[in-house]
C-alpha cells in the first residue's frame, strides 16, 4: 500500500489505484465530469488537474496511477487557474439555457462555474449551434448543445448495458451525440445515462419539467420493483414521490438500476391509493376510518375462529411486505389464532427465474426469498392447491390476503379476487385500489396498507442479503404497517402517539380552504 | 416609570387653538369651492392617481412578439419569493425553439407582499410589477391570478411585450 501525501495530508492507499480514486477515498474534494467510478477511464474533460511534485506539468488524476511517495494537490493557484479556463473552453458553445434546462440545481458545470467561475466570457466568436430536444428513444431527451462530450454516455451503452446506441458524431465543435438511424436508446438501462451525464444534456422524459430539483428532498431507499433489491434514492416533496435514482452498493447494484424499477414510485402517489377503510360488497362501500375497519375486522377474525375454530380462516401472503412484518402476521396467525392456513400467493411462478445478466429479475417482488423464508422458519407447508380446495368445499369462511402493493407486477389481479371471495368473508389488506373487488360478493374489509417508502425494516434479496430501509415521506396518514394491523386485529390499542390519526391527518388550511365561498 | 403631564395654565386657553384651527378649515373649504382645479385631493374614484411605471404594483406577465407568454416555467420567481405565492405547473411545449413553457401560473395576491423579488429573479423578463394598484375584489377567488389575468387583462390591451427575444439573441450569435 503506497503511502502518498493528498494537500499536505499523509494517506495510504490501495496498490494501482488512480489518484482520484485516492482523493474520493480520502474525501478530498476533486472536480471531474468525465470519469465515473463505475466506468472506464477516458481522459477527455481534462478538469481533474493536479500537480505533483517532482513533475513538470500538470497531470489528470483519473488516468495517473499513485506512486509510493507522491506529494499530491489541486489546491495551488496554478491548478485553480487551469481549472478555470478549462471550464471556460467546456463553456465556449455552452447555451446556458439553466433557466430551462431540467438539471440546474443538480449541475456539474453549475457547481463548478459557481467555484472557479470565469465570470467574463472571452469568447468574441458565434456559439455554435446544434439539434436541441433530440428524441433518443422511448425514455431519453437529447440536448447536443448543452452536451459536454464526456462520453460517459457512449462508454455506459458499451461497457455496462453492452448495447451501442449512442455514439460521438461529427469532428472538432461539431461533435454530437447521437444514435444510429433506426436504432433508438431502447434498453431497459437507458435511464443511466440521465443519472450519468454530469449535464443537462439527457433528461429523463418522464420526470422533465415536473419539479425543480431543489424542492424536492431525498430519502435512501431499497428499490421494490423485482427481487435483485437495487438501492436507491428516492426524492419526494409534500405532493408525493417524483422520481427513483440509484444510489451504489457494490454488492448489490453498483452504480445503477434498470428503468422498470424507476417506475416503481408511480404506485406510491396518492391517486393510486387506498386512503381510507372500505367495508362493503359488491361494490357498495361505506367508507370508515382504517382504525375502524382494521378493529371490526379482527373482531370477525377472532369470531370466526370461536365459532368454527382455526381451520376457517386463512391467510394468503405475497412477496412485497417486510421480513418484520412477516413475522408479526405469522406469529399472530399460528400462536393467537392457532392457524397454519397461510399460503403464499405467487405472481409469476414460470418467470421467477429469469434474469437479464445485469439488474433485472423475473420475479417481482422485492422479498420472495424473506416470505419464504419466513414460512420455513414458522414450519409453514400449507400447499395452493389446499386453499383451493377449502375455498370451494366453503371450509375457510374469512380469508386475509396481504396484497400486492405494486399490483401492476400481478397479471393475475382480477382472476385471484374472484377465487379469494369464494368465502365468505375477505380481509383485504393492500396500498393500492383495486377495481376488480368491486365485482365480488363476500363481505369484504378493505384496509389501507403503508408503502415502502413510509415504513422501516428490511427485505432479503435474492442473493440472500438482508437490507434494512427506513421511512422517508408519509403519503398516506391513516395506511398502516402489516404489523400495526396486526395489533389492531388481537385488539390491542396502537402508540397514537406515534402516528398522526385524525382523518386525512392534514391540518386545512381554512382560510384558503374556504376562499371564494364568500 | 410613566410620565404624566399636568395641564398647565397655557392648555386651559384651548379655545383660541380651536378657533385658528377652524378657520383654516374654512379657508380652505371656501378656496377649494372656488377653485377646484388647484384641489390636493382627488374625487377617488371617479378620479384615479397614475404611478409611474417603476411602481412596485399588479404584476404583469409578458409576453413575445407574436404575442405568446413570455415565461419559460423556470421557477426562479417561484423559488424567489418569499411569501411562497406563486405556484407554476410547467410543461413540454410543441414548439422544440420553446421547449418549456407554463400551463399555469398563479399568483396569490393575498399572500404577495409586493416585494418585487420575482420581478428580480426573473432571467427574461417575463414577469413585471406594474403600476396598477386597484387590487379590490368582492369574491376572494378573485384574487388568484391566473395567465389570463395576469398577461392578458384588458387594461394591458393585448399583453406587454418582453425586452427578451430569442430570435433575436439567437441571431446575435448567443
Ligand atoms: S447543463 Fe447545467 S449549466 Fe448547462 S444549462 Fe443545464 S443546468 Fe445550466
Ligand atoms: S450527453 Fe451527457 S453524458 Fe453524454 S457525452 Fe454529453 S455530457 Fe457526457
Ligand atoms: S412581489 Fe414578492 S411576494 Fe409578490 S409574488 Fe413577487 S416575489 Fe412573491
Ligand atoms: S416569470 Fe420569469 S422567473 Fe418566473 S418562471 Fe417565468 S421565466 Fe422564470
Ligand atoms: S475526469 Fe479526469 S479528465 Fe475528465
Amino acid at each position: 500500500m503506497p503511502k502518498i501525501k493528498i494537500n499536505g495530508n499523509e494517506v495510504e492507499v490501495p496498490q494501482g489505484s488512480t489518484i482520484i480514486q485516492a482523493f474520493k477515498a480520502t474525501g478530498v474534494e476533486i472536480c471531474h465530469y468525465c470519469w465515473h467510478p463505475g466506468l472506464s477511464v477516458a481522459g477527455v474533460c481534462r478538469l481533474c488537474m493536479v500537480q505533483i511534485e517532482g513533475m513538470p506539468k500538470l497531470q489528470i488524476a483519473c488516468n495517473t496511477e499513485v506512486k509510493e511517495g507522491m506529494v499530491i494537490n489541486n489546491t495551488s493557484d496554478v491548478v485553480k487557474e487551469t481549472v478555470r479556463w478549462g471550464l471556460d473552453f467546456h463553456l465556449i458553445n455552452h447555451p446556458l439555457d439553466c433557466p430551462i434546462c431540467d438539471q440546474a440545481g443538480e449541475c456539474g458545470l453549475q457547481d463548478q462555474y459557481m467555484k472557479f467561475g470565469q465570470y467574463d466570457p472571452e469568447m468574441a466568436e458565434n456559439k455554435v449551434k446544434k439539434h436541441k430536444v433530440v428524441d433518443l428513444g422511448p425514455t431519453v431527451v437529447l440536448d447536443s448543445e448543452r452536451c459536454i462530450l464526456c462520453s460517459r454516455c457512449v462508454r455506459f451503452t458499451d461497457e455496462v448495458s453492452k448495447t451501442n446506441e449512442l455514439g460521438i458524431f461529427n469532428r472538432g465543435d461539431r461533435c454530437e451525440i447521437g444514435t444510429v438511424a433506426g436504432k433508438p436508446l431502447a434498453n431497459n438501462y437507458s435511464l443511466n445515462t440521465v443519472d450519468i451525464c454530469p449535464v443537462g444534456a439527457l433528461t429523463s422524459k418522464d420526470f422533465r419539467f415536473r419539479q425543480r430539483v431543489w424542492y424536492l428532498k431525498e430519502a435512501d431507499s431499497i428499490c421494490p420493483g423485482c427481487s435483485t433489491g437495487c438501492n436507491v434514492k428516492v426524492n419526494y416533496n409534500e405532493e408525493g414521490l417524483w422520481r427513483i435514482r440509484p444510489r451504489e452498493n457494490k454488492e448489490v447494484n453498483g452504480h445503477w438500476m434498470c428503468d422498470v424499477g424507476r417506475d416503481s414510485y408511480k404506485f406510491v402517489n396518492l391517486k393510486n391509493r387506498l386512503v381510507a377503510g372500505k367495508v362493503g360488497q359488491r361494490g357498495s362501500w361505506q367508507e370508515v376510518t382504517a382504525t375502524d375497519a382494521a378493529r371490526s375486522a379482527g373482531l370477525k377474525l377472532r369470531e370466526t375462529v370461536a365459532q368454527h375454530g382455526p381451520d376457517s380462516v386463512a391467510l394468503v401472503v405475497t412477496g412485497q411486505y417486510t421480513n418484520e412484518e412477516y413475522h408479526r402476521l405469522f406469529t399472530f396467525f399460528t400462536v393467537n389464532l392457532e392457524s397454519n392456513n397461510i399460503f403464499h400467493w405467487m405472481n409469476n411462478p414460470e418467470t421467477t427465474k429469469d434474469f437479464d445478466g445485469l439488474l433485472f429479475r423475473g420475479d417481482r417482488n422485492p422479498n420472495t426469498k424473506g416470505v419464504v423464508d419466513a414460512l420455513g422458519s414458522f414450519a409453514l407447508k400449507a400447499k395452493w392447491e389446499d386453499l383451493q380446495s377449502q375455498l370451494s368445499s366453503r371450509k375457510i369462511k374469512v380469508v386475509v390476503v396481504a396484497g400486492p402493493e405494486n399490483q401492476a407486477v400481478f397479471p393475475d389481479m382480477t382472476e385471484k379476487i374472484t377465487f379469494f371471495a369464494q368465502a365468505e368473508s375477505m380481509i383485504w389488506l393492500t396500498a393500492g385500489q383495486s377495481e376488480a373487488l368491486n365485482q365480488t360478493g363476500a363481505e369484504t374489509w378493505q384496509i389501507p396498507l403503508k408503502t415502502y417508502i413510509e415504513k422501516s425494516g428490511s427485505f432479503t434479496n435474492v442473493q440472500g442479503k438482508v437490507q434494512t430501509f427506513k421511512v422517508g415521506t408519509t403519503i398516506v396518514a391513516q395506511a398502516f404497517t402489516l404489523s400495526e394491523v396486526v395489533e389492531l386485529f388481537s385488539g390491542q390499542e396502537l402508540n397514537w402517539n406515534l402516528r398522526p390519526h385524525s382523518l386525512g391527518g392534514v391540518k386545512t388550511n381554512y382560510s384558503i380552504a374556504n376562499r371564494g365561498a364568500l | 416609570m410613566s410620565l404624566v403631564k399636568r395641564p398647565t395654565a397655557s392648555a386651559e386657553w384651548f379655545l383660541p387653538g380651536i378657533l385658528a384651527g377652524m378657520w383654516f378649515t374654512l379657508r380652505k373649504m371656501v378656496f377649494n369651492i372656488f377653485h377646484q382645479s388647484k384641489m390636493e385631493t382627488l374625487n377617488y374614484p371617479e378620479q384615479k392617481y397614475e404611478y409611474g411605471p417603476r411602481f412596485k404594483g399588479n404584476h404583469v406577465l409578458t409576453v413575445k412578439k407574436d404575442g405568446s407568454i413570455r415565461c419559460t416555467a423556470c421557477m426562479l420567481c417561484a423559488t424567489n419569493c418569499p411569501a411562497q405565492c406563486i405556484k407554476i405547473t410547467a410543461a413540454e411545449s410543441t414548439d422544440p425553439t420553446v421547449e418549456k413553457y407554463p400551463i399555469a401560473y398563479e399568483i396569490d395576491v393575498l399572500r404577495c407582499v409586493f416585494c418585487g423579488f420575482c420581478e428580480e429573479a426573473c432571467p427574461v423578463d417575463a414577469i413585471r410589477m406594474g403600476p396598477e394598484w386597484q387590487t379590490a375584489a368582492l369574491n376572494g377567488s378573485k384574487f388568484t391570478y391566473d395567465i389570463q389575468q395576469l398577461a392578458y387583462r384588458p387594461q394591458l390591451k393585448g399583453g406587454i411585450v418582453s425586452v427578451l427575444d430569442d430570435h433575436e439573441r439567437h441571431g446575435a450569435g448567443i
